[in-house]
């Protein structure tokens, strides 16, 4: 029987309440282990199609009479369109139409960041609407761009009210500690750059739109183009088959959507607007800058009595505030604890969520300057996390639904066990280290998502959903639970998704949310199918006969099963742990960093693809090294400019700077977390990479890096601050 | 814009308005950023001669090929080898990699500097780590080329269309009247480079990541006899041969770093080299 | 008007001097799998195979190609590396997958049992932001299994 109710559901750390249909979810859990399916390596479904190039991604679309369009966006972090004129370049060959400031609220002519869009020309191909573009007569008022987050602070430019968070009595908790240690910490604008750029091709159909989009949310971009455009949501049909990677950049429909839908209504034609290489170093999002100013107080047996940090999110023109604090208040047990969050607001471009926003950044402030109380008390890093271990929920006094963080420092004794050796090898010139930090993030997902499972008389199945993979291999997980539940084999198995027309409501994917929310949907339409097939085998008094034969009957029937996902456990903290162990060499002369082993431990409740989940693993772990090591987004001091517009010039990790990565999963179900016991893992193996391997750093060399990314400079500064500290403390009187 | 593909030097058009055109691993990136224009483009490809024999290298042969040649000096081979990435080795052109741009921020993304006619160096008051630590006052640029530095270091002479000389004539510092780093004239060729075989030579390059990327600093160092020359990439806008100390070097505040890693890998090379 | 020869098959294709074969493949040739990423020459995605060559296909120009046989990932669908990229799992968007498999089968043709840093040095220029590359190496290991 369905009921309505209101639930609370999470992403990314932000909540919110939702209003839930909920049918009866009786499915009990499957047993800890592997299963027929579940819990098995699988290869991807879809493998064949992405590795032949026979995947269809929005980039790929070509539609009849499409057009193309280049946006004019502004080459000033901060200014004015004193006057535009955009009738030379429509008089241009294969200029169909052009927009400005105005048309639509997503073009402006007040400019408050590089990449702001300003205007709009689409032509028969794209070469042409680029010279258009060069036609566009337009002139600026250039204004000074507020571009330091601190400044922004002082005067009171924020996009928010400052976060203060408190728990106990942060001053007590200091004056009560033997030890105190503080730091500065700061990390750096790291940019997505997924490999297909953001993109949308816009085509009106009749009374509706069609909306094919690079996205990780089909189900958002339909509520954002439907409100926006004042149509109603079920005639906004939005399509996104393959795409090319967002990590959160991906989320909503961004300015390039509109415009394109303006431009199709405009000229009765579809229309792609897709970002070029460029514009997605300047204007598709980024994780942004911080600035982070810690303090840890503990007892000289190694128990926290006082966290605090003042966090500067250089959040840019707009965005939210990522939960930089977070880790700070959730991580461990600690009485006293202490935060105020600025989110200044720049003249520069706006963030957008990327890949455990705020957790990246603030676990490697606080585990790193955890490595050096440490230091200070003498005490083993490993055992000092043990040590203040949270057992309930501190920072909102919830028990957690499951948690194997003591099982993932368990595991992680052995690779932690390997320093002395890794140590030992050291010579003069370049040193090696090892070193840990915990891993702490969200992942429950929550409802609503839904599922349908049609079974024909060959016996064969497939799941409908209109959700999309972002590249998780999560279509390939959902054929793992139907197959598993259905009791046939994987290969009987597809999946069809990615089409808001064709199928039922879908979540994001995002906050490690898709397997914990598509997944127990899936089994339950896999397990209502299964229902009616028992039902019928039953009613002929063949109770035991083998699905093929019960469904042999059917010839053009079929039966139906329906899914949805059930509730989040009410009470409960849904949180994913993990600990990751890193050994570095690092050349004290030349500042040249190695990574050569990584092994990352992660708690996320029932695994259901091993081989997908350890792909995930490494690549969080390769996208980690690149923000430790060697990505930066760049602008000149003067003007705000951004100077990383190339991926020559923001450098990604190659194949060449992978260390050795080896992946273990704890795979304990989530007893209290729907019929699956799943968490997600798109985000969790990101989140402690950059601490781990400054803390190797610091094993290794006794340097304090204090700055992601590690760059040669930082390195060479923090080893010479070192050797600096070691002649004082050499020189000093005992 | 019309291609023309000559089959000799005499076949060759006139320059005004046309780029000259290789593997165009430079050419066509700033012909569609903007940054060059030309109505015609030339490919001299069955102009400009390939292959290696002995100690001479058609200019024409790519960077792949250099890498894979036995017989050519170590540095030689190692600065191709460490250089750009596979696909770039396998397009570019000995002559396009000597001749190649600054990867300079400010002067790919058409800021109206100094190398573009301007009057100021943006680098100078804005980002510079990647930037020069040598002759940096005019313009902050960097040569990129772990090549050019590596047959510095080794003497080596270029033949042109026109002319033959020492590849440091090759390069000049860009000034208030000429803002080129090339000494190249118009419609001049690259031909050949001569290459004498050292004894001993190394090439050592520190970069941003393990692979695929510019050098911030690269040192090419080559002994013959009693004679040790040292050059290198990523300090200054040309092929530097270091003549004095490092101590002579002229950082700016982003870039100090580079002065610690190229002394540190001057030591190496030559220590390399005993 | 350029003729090209991709996969095999002989094309006259109709575009202007300045066209690179990245789009030539794509819009007049409408083959796909091609994939342009950045259109700079610096993260490999267009990888095709020019004379068996892997090149970059987005700096390209389509005019200079010049009787030359080019080879894209739609005429390697049936090597048995794209077998050996899905059973080890070596893509995950799969954007920068053709391209990775391009590249990869010029490394095995040339050298069929290539080491760890040999596979390294020759896939450096195909970058995959997903983070594939563990697997990636593994495929091109074991791509004759």
């Amino acid at each position: 029987m369905a009921r309505l109710i209101r639930t609370e559901k999470e992403v990314e750390g932000r909540y919110e309440e939702v209003w839930l249909v909920v049918e009866e979810d009786a499915l009990d859990q499957w047993p800890q282990g592997p299963r027929e399916v579940v819990g098995r390596p699988a290869t991807r479904v879809d493998g064949f199609e992405r590795a032949r190039g026979e995947a269809v991604y929005t980039a790929d679309l070509q539609l009849n009479g499409m057009l193309h369009t280049a946006v004019l966006r502004s080459p000033h972090a901060h200014a004015q369109v004193r006057r535009i004129d955009v009738s030379k370049a429509l008089s241009l060959p294969g200029v169909h139409a052009a927009i400005g400031p105005g048309d639509i609220p997503q073009l402006t002519d007040h400019c408050g960041f590089q990449g702001a869009a300003v205007a709009a020309v689409c032509a028969d191909t794209f070469a042409q609407a680029r010279a258009a573009l060069r036609a566009i007569d337009v002139e600026w008022d250039v204004r000074e761009p507020l571009l330091d987050p601190d400044e922004a602070v002082r005067r009171g430019a924020l996009l928010a009210e400052p976060r203060v968070r408190e728990r106990g009595d942060f001053e007590r908790g200091l004056a009560e500690a033997d030890v105190v240690v503080t730091g500065e910490f700061r990390t750096g604008t790291v940019l997505h750059n997924s490999l297909e750029t953001h993109q949308a091709v816009v085509q009106w159909t009749g009374d509706g739109v069609d909306v094919h989009i690079s996205t990780q949310f089909i189900w958002g971009i339909r509520d954002e183009v439907s409100s926006e455009l004042g149509l109603p949501r079920d005639k906004v049909r939005v399509v996104c088959h393959y795409m090319g990677g967002g990590f959160g950049a991906k989320n909503d429909a961004g300015d390039y959507t509109f415009v394109a839908a303006e431009l199709a209504k405009r000229t009765g034609r579809p229309v792609r607007c897709a970002l070029t290489r460029r514009e997605e170093n300047l204007a598709a999002g980024n994780r942004n800058a911080t600035v982070q100013r810690l303090t840890i107080g503990a007892t000289s047996d190694g128990k926290l009595t006082a966290l605090g940090g003042d966090y500067v999110n250089a959040v840019g023109w707009d965005g939210w505030l990522a939960p930089t604090d977070g880790p700070l208040h959730m991580l461990y047990a600690c009485p006293n604890v202490r935060s105020t969050l600025y989110g200044a607001k720049l003249n520069t471009p706006p963030m957008k969520a990327f890949r455990a926003p705020g957790f990246v950044e603030g676990t490697f402030g606080l585990e790193t300057l955890l490595d050096e109380l440490a230091a200070k008390l003498d005490l083993d890093p490993l055992e000092l996390r043990r040590l203040n271990h949270a057992d309930r929920d501190a920072s909102d006094d919830r028990p957690y639904s499951s948690k194997n963080l003591l099982e993932c420092y368990r595991r992680a004794q052995a690779h932690w066990d390997r320093r002395h050796d890794v140590r030992s090898r050291s010579t003069d010139t370049v040193k090696r280290g090892v070193g840990t930090a915990s891993q702490i993030w969200y992942g429950g997902g929550g409802p609503p998502s839904y599922a349908w499972v049609r079974v024909g008389s060959d016996a064969r199945a497939t799941v409908v959903t209109a959700m999309q993979d972002i590249g998780t291999g999560t279509k390939t997980a959902m054929a793992q639970i139907a197959a598993e539940e259905l009791g046939i084999p994987l290969e009987h198995v597809t999946v069809s998704v990615g089409d808001s027309a064709r199928g039922p409501y879908a979540s994001i994917s995002a906050g490690s949310s898709t397997t914990p929310s598509m997944g127990p949907a899936v089994r339950a339409a896999a397990a209502d199918a299964r229902r009616q097939i028992d039902e019928i085998a039953e009613q002929r008094g063949t109770p035991d006969a083998p699905i093929e034969e019960v469904v042999s009957l059917l010839e053009d029937a079929q039966i139906l099963g329906r899914g949805a996902r059930g509730p989040n456990p009410t009470g409960m903290q849904v949180l994913t742990f993990g600990v990751h162990v890193a050994e570095v060499a690092v050349d004290v002369e030349t500042g040249e960093i190695w990574v050569d082993r990584v092994a990352a431990i992660h708690d996320v409740g029932r695994v259901i693809n091993p081989l997908g989940a350890s792909s995930q693993i490494e690549g969080g772990v390769i996208q980690g090294i690149g923000h430790t090591l060697s990505e930066e987004r760049l602008f000149d001091p003067r003007t705000g400019a951004i100077l990383t517009t190339t991926l020559d010039a923001y450098r990604l990790p190659t194949i060449a700077d992978v260390p050795e990565i080896v992946t273990e999963l704890v795979d304990v179900p989530d007893e209290h977390l729907t019929n699956l016991g799943s968490k997600g893992l798109g985000e969790p193996p990101i989140v402690p990479v950059a601490a781990a391997i400054a803390n190797a750093i610091r094993d290794a060399t006794g340097a304090e890096v204090r700055q992601l990314p590690i760059t040669r400079e930082e390195l060479l500064r923090a080893l010479h601050e070192a050797a600096e500290r070691d002649r004082r403390g050499a020189a000093a009187p005992v | 814009m019309e291609l023309q593909r000559p089959s000799s030097l005499a076949e060759l058009p006139p320059a005004s308005n046309s780029l000259l055109l290789a593997g165009g691993t430079e050419v066509v990136p700033l012909l569609r950023a903007g940054l060059v224009q030309a109505e015609t483009l030339v490919d001299v490809r069955a102009v400009v001669p390939r292959g290696v024999e002995g100690d001479r290298i058609g200019a024409g042969a790519t960077l792949a090929e250099l890498e894979r040649a036995a017989g050519l000096p170590d540095a030689l081979r190692e600065a191709c080898r460490l250089a750009a990435s596979p696909q770039l080795r396998n397009m570019g052109t000995l002559a396009g990699n000597l001749l190649q741009s600054t990867r300079c921020w400010y002067w790919r993304l058409n800021w109206p500097c100094r190398l573009h006619g301007g009057d100021e160096c943006f680098a100078r008051a804005g980002r510079h780590r990647e930037h020069a630590i040598f002759a940096n006052d005019f313009c902050a640029s960097a040569h990129p080329s772990d090549v050019a530095a590596a047959l510095l270091a080794l003497d080596a002479t270029v033949e042109t269309s026109v002319r033959t000389m020492p590849l440091a004539d090759l390069y000049r510092l860009p000034d208030e009247g000429d803002p080129r780093t090339t000494t190249l004239g118009d419609g001049e060729l690259i031909l050949h480079v001569e290459v004498p075989q050292p004894e001993r030579s190394v090439y050592l390059k520190a970069m941003d990541r393990k692979r695929w990327a510019f050098p911030l600093v690269g040192v090419a160092a080559v002994r013959n006899g009693d004679t040790t020359r040292i050059a290198l990439a990523g300090v200054a806008p040309v092929p530097w041969l270091l003549s004095g100390e490092l101590d002579g070097a002229t950082p700016l505040p982003e870039n100090r770093y580079k002065v610690d890693v190229a002394r540190a890998l001057v030591r190496r090379a030559l220590a390399a080299l005993d | 008007m350029p003729s090209v020869e991709v996969n095999g098959h002989p094309y006259d294709v109709e575009a202007a001097v300045g066209t690179t074969l990245a789009e030539a493949l794509r819009d007049e040739l409408r083959l796909t799998g091609t994939k342009i990423a950045c259109a700079e020459g610096h993260c490999g995605a267009c990888t095709v195979l020019v004379d068996g060559t892997p090149a970059l296909s987005c700096i390209t120009l389509l005019h200079a190609l010049d009787g030359a046989r080019v080879t894209t990932i739609e005429g390697l669908r049936d090597h048995p590396m794209v077998a050996s990229f899905v059973r080890a799992d070596a893509l995950q968007c799969g954007f920068c997958t053709p391209g990775q498999i391009v590249s990869a089968v010029a490394l095995v043709e040339a050298t069929p049992d290539p080491t760890s840093d040999e596979i390294r040095h020759a896939m450096a220029g195909n970058l995959c932001r997903c983070g594939a590359y563990p697997k990636i190496e593994e495929a091109i290991r074991t791509w004759r299994d």
